[in-house]
């Protein structure tokens, strides 16, 4: 048999992801945005870059513990969605895919710059952009086509594009002026602040690392490691890069260049250095483009994932099998905002800045997600990296903040733009997303704080025909055991792996299940009004699973699905819940649902420790359908003629329904005298919807004990069976 | 590790192509587990998670189909970026000494192993001895001396290998060994495998040039048409 559905495998390593953090890092954000830096900053524009990668490595380590903690494809966007519920999931998508589109256009009409300007006939708006969207396509094509491991080919361009730069740090530190530093911040801070929200673009590219978590290997090593490290050094390399571009050039003069890194490049390093530099610059233009274009597809897929957009952007072109729908609207739209940029001046600042608002915004909403995750510490959240005190409170405090000061600063047109986006968020989500998002956030829980002590009912779900009835008997035993303890639900589904691999994305099925679940399941929670977690866990076995999920919740009850079978392979119920039955220390209901509806239930009691749990249960299916339930008791007759029978039985009913704290109004009363005891509970009991019947005896060792009549209940008697044991 | 009498292969299948590959030499093998991995190679513009959504159910059922034809062995789907990194993990997981692709034999009779030299060698020698004490099939041990080389040092190798395959239980009678002088293994290999019916390979870590210029031995692979059973090479 295989695994259901298939295994994800994890294929990207520490060098890959390296490259795919740096690569989408060191792009157009370094090599154009040095002169409208300088223009705004002057020499301290590299003071700007430095907060800018402060508050990127802020981010960078509130997304590694997340990341760490649900290594899912879907990044921000995810973690966002996850604890602050669909509302702000949709903001934080829609923020991201458009923070995304901008990046992509503002390193295209990067890429037409560096292409034009060293050639003088070329000049002009049009070639620009014309040459911005030429590149656009052919990246398009490229990916709507797909490629395959092409990660060697890019480690050695990125290799070659980090090098070019270096060599241009290394040697530009000889050629400083230190007079063209001075003075150092002609603008004051202020003129550095609003720098750093125009230079931060030059950072997004880190959190692809997050964004692709699914598909890396050793995700709780690899991914904080890689993480920080890109972060960490790429900011040295930037303001090494302003502080020799603003050393070697007079920075006015520097803010006129749309080319400034080849203009300070030739002062030293002649026409070869120009070549190199313009080489370097369309490199990281392509590669940071084309990451953005990936990374967005992934957020939407992540989004169609959790019904935020519609999964028709999910669909994969049925021979290249890449995510076609969602490249094509990507690029589209791409497409436009390069065209924007014949008729605006100033749109490559413009598109820098509007991808910055967006990323700042969700990175700031990233840090409020990691609090509330530490708050509500919910299930499936284990994070092999967590923030050590004091850095945990210290990071997402100062991430809101400076992101707040940063966007401060922003130019107005851009809070418009940004603000109209994350408006158009909350719009989507009120009328498109709110029915079929499922979502809800753990928001509510992190205020509320942890509740008083519940009455826990388990429900391991797996089958999606059985799972509403199996929920809905649960709802109703949580219901009628208010007295001990508010009620809850615990739906539980396993997924079975054989090897569990750090090299295998089982993160992806975790998401699935749980999807599906919480569908279904919360339905049925409304309906009965009751509280309702879910867990999905995975592990070697289904049964284990479950029972540790038992252990784990303390629970009161598990209410198990059971197909009706009995003595098969060696087995007495099955493979997974006969571990289950034997181990577990709760109350146990073992049921098979052949009817859809519980209607009437009837308890078979007969003296013995367990007869008060079956009659009790009995009581708590019958308030699923507001019915009477039946307790029945069958005397075989002492000798002919015995008169006597009638009232030995009422008196075992009426022994065992105030054992189980039962009114006499709550149930009815039924005995049968019988010589075939077992004769008569079949046919006593065929005339009821569902059937209590204990499940005899505490099991030791191998055996799980059942009655002659319980055998016969479950192989003759057509209604429902529970098989119910105390704990 | 050298076992004896306990070979597993794994078999991986391209579940991305609506054609079943040829397979019929598994049945032909005799006693030998069969891992069968399916894989769904995922360009990198997609997460493998949104094909496994879409083409899952569809995967495990061509799956199955193939597994159903040849015996019902153990099966694995695995929807990768990176086909050959998914082969290593599923091998080392389920303890597989070898990896066999596909080929046009229908039978097997004739089992050619070339041998290079003393790398691996133990291992290919424990999977040939399986295969033959599991089913009824002749080998030809191979060689081909490199171009200054005493051909009488391949000689030796090829003996050498033929009595450590009796050590482990084979009859003497179903080995043979052939030397080559040509100089071009790639070529002996490729010409002298369409006479057979199976090829067993050692596979060894690609050398620097082999990387960049690519694997002499899936190129060999590629250039067979009979099935080839790659001897992993696991330390």
């Amino acid at each position: 048999m295989s695994a259901e559905g298939g295994e994800l495998e994890r294929t990207l390593g520490f060098l890959e992801a390296m490259t795919l953090g740096g690569g989408t890092m060191i792009g157009a954000g370094i090599f154009i945005l040095p002169g409208i830096a300088a223009q705004t900053a002057g020499p301290a524009s590299s003071i700007a870059y430095a907060i800018a990668g402060f508050v990127a490595l802020l981010a960078a380590l509130s997304l590694s513990e997340l990341a760490t903690g649900m290594p899912i494809a879907g990044g921000s966007y995810h973690y966002v969605n996850r604890a602050l519920g669909g509302l702000f999931g949709a903001v934080v998508g829609w923020g991201m895919w458009t923070g995304l589109m901008f990046a992509s256009a503002f390193y295209m009409i990067g890429f037409g710059q560096y292409l034009v300007e060293p050639i003088p006939f070329l000049d002009g708006r049009v070639f620009i952009v014309g040459l911005g969207l030429l590149g656009l396509v052919l990246l398009l094509g490229v990916n709507y086509y797909g490629t395959e491991e092409s990660s060697a080919f890019q480690n050695v361009t990125i290799g070659v594009e980090t090098a070019i730069v270096l060599v241009f740090v290394a040697v530009g530190v000889f050629f400083i002026d230190p007079e063209n530093l001075e003075p150092f911040a002609p603008f004051g801070p202020g003129g550095v602040v609003a720098t750093t929200g125009i230079v931060f673009i030059s950072f997004l590219g880190f959190e692809i690392i997050a964004t692709v978590a699914g598909e890396i290997k050793n995700p709780g090593r690899i991914i904080p490691l890689s993480m920080i490290l890109s972060v960490v050094l790429v900011t040295i390399l930037y303001v090494l890069v302003m502080l020799v571009s603003t050393g070697v050039i007079p920075f006015e003069s520097l803010g006129d260049s749309p080319i400034p890194v080849s203009d300070v490049a030739v002062t030293y390093l002649g026409p070869a250095g120009v070549v190199a530099i313009v080489f370097a610059a369309i490199i990281a233009a392509i590669s940071s483009s084309n990451s953005s274009i990936l990374a967005a597809s992934r957020v939407i897929y992540a989004m169609g994932r959790d019904g935020v957009v519609t999964d028709w952007f999910n669909v994969s072109h049925p021979r290249f099998y890449t995510p076609h729908r969602a490249i094509a609207a990507t690029g589209g739209v791409t497409a436009l905002l390069i065209l924007v940029g014949l008729e605006v001046e100033a749109i490559i600042a413009l598109l820098a800045e509007a991808a910055s608002f967006s990323f700042l915004v969700a990175y700031s909403l990233v840090h409020v997600s990691l609090v509330v995750f530490r708050r509500t510490d919910p299930d499936g959240y284990d994070p092999s990296f967590a923030l050590p005190r004091p850095v945990y409170p210290a990071v997402p405090i100062l991430g809101v903040g400076l992101s707040l000061v940063v966007v401060s600063q922003m130019a107005t047109v851009v809070v418009v733009i940004g603000t109209g986006i994350v408006a158009f968020g909350v719009v989507w989500y009120a009328v498109y997303a709110r029915g079929r998002v499922v979502s809800e956030g753990l928001l509510a829980e992190a205020i509320r704080g942890t509740p008083a002590e519940p009455y826990r009912v388990v429900v391991p779900v797996a089958n999606p025909e059985t799972q509403r009835g199996l929920l809905r008997l649960a709802a109703a035993s949580a219901h009628a055991n208010e007295d001990r303890g508010t009620p809850e639900l615990v739906a539980v589904n396993v997924t079975p792996v054989a090897h569990p691999s750090p090299l295998q994305n089982v993160e992806a099925d975790r998401a699935d299940h749980q999807r599906d679940l919480l569908e279904n399941a919360r339905d049925v929670a409304t309906e009965m009004d009751v509280t309702l977690r879910t867990r999905a866990v995975v592990a070697r076995d289904v049964g284990e699973g479950i029972l540790d999920v038992l252990e784990e919740e303390a629970a009161d009850e598990v209410i198990l699905g059971w197909d009706g079978t009995l003595g098969r392979d060696d087995h007495v119920f099955g493979a997974t819940v006969d571990p289950v039955v034997r181990h577990a220390h709760c109350d146990i209901s073992l049921v098979d649902l052949r009817d859809e509806a519980v209607g009437t239930p009837v308890a078979l009691v007969a003296p013995g420790p367990n007869a008060p749990v079956v009659a009790h249960q009995a009581v708590e299916f019958a308030t699923v359908d507001e019915a009477v339930p039946t307790l029945l008791n069958v005397q075989p007759p002492r000798g002919a003629g015995d008169s006597d029978a009638e009232n030995r039985g009422r008196a075992v009913v009426a022994d065992v329904a105030e054992a189980a704290g039962l009114d006499p109004d709550e149930y009815e009363v039924q005995v049968v005298v019988a010589d075939d005891v077992g004769q008569a509970v079949v046919e006593a009991t065929s005339r009821y919807d569902t059937v209590c019947v204990g499940l005899s005896g505490r099991v030791e060792g191998p055996r799980i004990p059942f009655g002659d009549v319980t055998e016969r209940v479950v192989q003759d008697v057509p209604s429902n069976v529970a098989l119910i044991r105390g704990s | 590790m050298v076992r004896i009498g306990d070979l597993t292969i794994l078999v991986p299948v391209d579940v991305s192509e609506a054609e079943p590959p040829v397979l019929d030499v598994l049945d032909h093998l005799g006693a030998v587990e069969v891992v069968l991995l399916g894989y769904f190679p995922v360009p990198d513009q997609a997460e493998p998670a949104l094909l496994r959504d879409q083409y899952g159910p569809g995967a495990a059922d061509r799956l199955d189909a193939v597994a159903d034809e040849h015996g019902g062995p153990v099966e694995v789907l695995v929807f990768t970026h990176d086909r050959e990194s998914t082969i290593d993990r599923i091998a080392d997981e389920y303890d597989c000494d070898a990896v066999l692709t596909a080929g046009r034999s229908t039978v097997v009779d004739r089992v050619l192993v070339p041998l290079r030299g003393d790398l691996n060698l133990d291992r290919i020698l424990a999977v040939v001895a399986d295969l033959l004490l599991a089913g009824d099939e002749t080998a030809t041990l191979f060689h081909s001396v490199a171009e200054d080389a005493d051909p009488s040092q391949g000689e030796l190798l090829l003996m050498g290998a033929v009595d450590r395959l009796v050590e482990h239980g084979v009859d003497r009678e179903r080995v043979d060994w052939r030397l080559s002088e040509s100089g071009d293994p790639r070529t002996d290999i490729v010409e002298l495998g369409a006479e057979y019916d199976l090829v067993v390979l050692g596979e060894t870590e690609p050398s620097l040039r082999e990387r960049i210029m690519g694997d002499v031995l899936s190129d060999i692979v590629d250039a067979l048409e009979v099935p080839a059973l790659v001897v992993r090479d696991v330390e």
